[in-house]
């Protein structure tokens, strides 16, 4: 029995596990919420159990066209984002050069306005598919990312740019392989805040107004009561987002940058 | 230096501190207006038509109704989220255990925009205000918890020595000591809090419509009143503007005594 | 007698403190350092011999004064002055190859020369079977060699050195400033370098700057007759540099002293 435990305190999967505590509160609530179903405590038609919805999940992931649904969101969530991304690069490059008298007044005047607020206009101008949506996204996501940027070309160490300028270098060299490398740690970050804006933002203009993508789903089933289908979106769209933040966590702490 | 009229010399205060924003928000007015004259389309209404539309949108007492409901129903929510989550979370920066339990929960619930709870929850609690109300509690408690917890982490672990050594109980520790010691990062987490309570409160009205803020843009945009939408956003626009402003106001005044302002995000 | 490659004249630097005004880092310094010379500027903390070094290299502006390196006026960093400083300053993105390549890279050397003579550097320091690997998986004194590295792959003809091995344990620094001299002794570059350590002052110079605290100025410049190639083991025991040491360690004291006299 001894030798059987032993095992299995090696085998990969034990080991994950007790690497990743984080998993056992998520695993427990699971658990409680199925044990609550089953026991008759919960309705499923208000409350589906995790089984279900697992089940449901499975199933729809095998349908192309739900496939095709999950893709009209990640089109949206990653145009946006990377959008986003080159005009915050470029807004922070621009800020650290000397335009920050500027923009930052502007940038104080738009913080405090819920974007979504913004939607409807979008979408009169763009229309009910992916550009008012990714216009969104856009729109939300360019702040963190441009202030990151800035916060970022402001942290390299001094030296760092001298090296540089020794060895020859111009401004704008300096900029692109000393100063832009450098603040790659913050931009991440900026990225990690900005790819969950993008999810919230994409998902919450599906289900405002939209023809397709998963928050359009979740308010199709709203309608006719399929409470196990208005969860499969929730889900989804929460996995996406930690997927996309852990990635970008993990490769934070791969790349051989400077913490 | 000639000393006018006392209301004249804080206005002149407030001007020179703000000339900045105030230019900045007027040069958007303008590109709005020359890019609306310029393109000629009827979906973009000009600057102008829209500040004119606004007062008519007031004027209209439903209207005013609504906008003033959505604002009690923030309220409500960010009440019930400082009552619930900040203890919450002030414990969860003390204890981790705690915290090692409930932020798996919360990293989950953190992609989810909470608005989009709006239709289960209805299922649940039916249509009225108390959903809308504990979808915001629910979004205001994700950076109230954060924050607090931060705050109530990075309290000096001697002040809460000499608490228990004078014999204070837990809950007293907490909202004695820890509390005002983490205020400035509670405070921090309000202003944030605060932008989300609105985000939430808007979308959520415009997912489950049955008045308010977010149920006009909404109809504007399905009838395409074109100068009601914009009219309505430069409303919600204002509202923003002015909650972050008060709440930052609130936040220095309440913790102006810490050592290291720090500017929030975009101070 | 040979014409000097950096002449300082009249130098002076201010910095604004906010909160508190100016304050004086250097006044009055004038220098001039013959080509193929080693130079150390010896001084306590905060007596402004980084700044000086800096100034030479064009990183910060004088207040006052003038620096010349080749008759002409230093305006802007070049790859005639090549700086090593004390942190190392390498790329943390870049691997240990790539850090000396950078210079080359620069200046638009063909990648395939490029990458042979950064191999050759690397070689010189004894770090060629690290070229692959990145900063933060060296010691402190492999870092400074890959440093040292980098700087020498542009080939400056003047090397500004800034307490290079002040975070270095004994052992190393001894180690690297044997490696130094027999680079120098090579080439013969000329050489500023800044240290608050008389014995390492002494052992590598040619010429010792003696500075005062704050502000900064020249309390005597010092010629270090001592025979080259350096031979740590013999010269400890030389009466000569014995006396060196014991004159600019009381010189240093004195430096230490609050200013008595203007």
């Amino acid at each position: 029995m001894d030798h059987i435990r032993a095992q299995a305190r090696r085998s990969p999967l034990f080991v994950w596990f007790a690497k990743h505590g984080a998993i056992w509160p998520v695993i427990g609530l699971l658990a409680l919420w199925q044990l609550a179903c089953l026991a008759g405590l919960v309705p499923p038609r208000l409350l589906p159990s995790p089984a279900a919805v697992a089940l449901r999940l499975a199933h729809d992931l095998l349908d192309p066209g739900f496939l095709f649904h999950i893709g009209q969101t990640l089109i949206r969530l990653f145009s946006g984002f990377f959008l986003a991304l080159a005009l915050g690069l470029c807004l922070g490059i621009a800020m650290a050069q000397g335009a920050e008298p500027f923009l930052t007044p502007l940038v104080r005047v738009a913080s405090p306005i819920p974007k979504i607020a913004l939607y409807p206009a979008l979408v009169l101008l763009l229309g009910f598919g992916h550009a008012s949506k990714i216009a969104l996204v856009v729109a939300d996501a360019v702040f963190p990312l441009m202030l990151a940027t800035l916060h970022g070309l402001r942290s390299v160490p001094p030296k760092l740019v001298w090296a540089a300028q020794a060895a020859g270098a111009s401004r704008s060299t300096v900029v692109l392989t000393v100063k832009l490398p450098s603040a790659l740690g913050p931009i991440l970050t900026g990225c990690r805040i900005a790819l969950v804006i993008a999810c919230l933002n994409v998902f919450l203009a599906e289900m405002i107004s939209s023809s397709d993508g998963l928050g359009h789903l979740l308010v199709t089933a709203a309608r006719s009561y399929q409470v196990v289908d208005m969860f499969v979106p929730l889900v989804l769209i929460s996995l996406i987002g930690l997927l996309l933040n852990a990635s970008l966590q993990f490769a934070r702490r791969r790349l051989p940058i400077a913490s | 230096m000639k000393q006018g009229p006392p209301r004249f010399s804080a206005l002149r205060q407030v001007w020179r501190r703000n000339w900045r924003t105030v230019l900045a928000c007027a040069a958007l007015l303008l590109i709005w207006q020359a890019a609306a004259l310029w393109l000629k389309r009827e979906e973009l209404p000009s600057a102008w038509e829209t500040l004119r539309d606004v007062p008519v949108i007031l004027s209209s007492g439903e209207d005013v109704l609504g906008i003033l409901a959505s604002l009690r129903r923030m309220a409500l929510g960010f009440g019930l989220g400082l009552l619930v989550a900040v203890p919450l979370g002030l414990a969860m920066g003390r204890s981790k255990p705690l915290a090692r339990l409930l932020n798996p929960l919360t990293a989950l619930a953190y992609p989810i925009p909470k608005a989009a709870l709006m239709p289960i929850i209805m299922l649940w609690l039916g249509i009225g205000d108390l959903s809308k109300v504990l979808v915001i509690f629910m979004g205001v408690s994700l950076p109230l918890l954060y924050h607090s917890s931060q705050g109530a982490e990075q309290v000096d672990d001697k002040l809460i020595w000499s608490a228990q050594a004078m014999g204070m109980g837990q809950v007293a520790r907490l909202l004695r000591v820890i509390l005002p010691a983490a205020l400035p990062e509670v405070m921090l987490g309000c202003r944030v809090a605060v932008s989300i309570a609105l985000i939430t409160m808007i979308s959520s009205e415009m997912i489950a419509r049955q008045n308010g803020a977010g149920n006009l843009l909404f109809n504007a945009m399905d009838m395409a009143i074109y100068t009601d939408v914009y009219a309505v956003i430069l409303i919600i626009a204002v509202i923003g503007v002015v909650l972050d402003v008060l709440m930052e106001r609130l936040r220095v005044a309440l913790t102006h005594w810490a050592d290291t302002l720090q500017p929030g995000s975009t101070s | 007698m040979p014409k000097s490659l950096i002449e300082i004249a009249g130098l002076s630097k201010r910095f604004e403190v906010p909160g508190r005004g100016a304050h004086l880092a250097l006044t009055d310094i004038d220098l001039s350092v013959r080509e193929g010379e080693f130079v150390s500027l010896l001084g306590p903390s905060g007596c402004g011999k980084s700044t000086l070094l800096y100034m030479v290299g064009g990183f910060v502006a004088p207040s006052s004064g003038e620096i010349r390196v080749s008759g002409k006026p230093v305006r802007e960093p070049g790859p005639d002055r090549g700086p090593v400083f004390q942190e190392f300053a390498l790329f943390p993105w870049k691997t240990v190859l790539q850090n000396v390549m950078y210079g080359l890279t620069v200046q638009k050397v063909p990648a395939q020369e490029a990458k042979q003579r950064a191999e050759a550097l690397l070689r010189k320091v004894g770090l060629a079977d690290y070229a692959g690997f990145y900063p933060k998986q060296l010691s402190g004194g492999m870092r400074q060699r890959v440093a040292i590295a980098r700087t020498l792959a542009y080939e400056p003809r003047i090397l500004l050195m800034d307490e290079p091995f002040g975070a270095l344990d004994a052992h190393t620094r001894t180690t690297l400033q044997n490696e130094l001299l027999d680079i120098w002794e090579r080439d013969r570059k000329t050489v500023l370098f800044v240290t608050h350590g008389v014995d390492e002052a002494v052992y590598l110079s040619d010429r010792v700057v003696v500075m005062s605290g704050s502000p900064g100025r020249v309390l005597r410049v010092a010629d270090i007759d001592l025979p080259r190639p350096r031979v740590r083991t013999q010269l400890l025991t030389d009466p000569r540099y014995q006396q060196y040491v014991l004159e600019l360690e009381a010189l240093l004291d004195h430096a230490r002293a609050p200013e008595t006299t203007e």
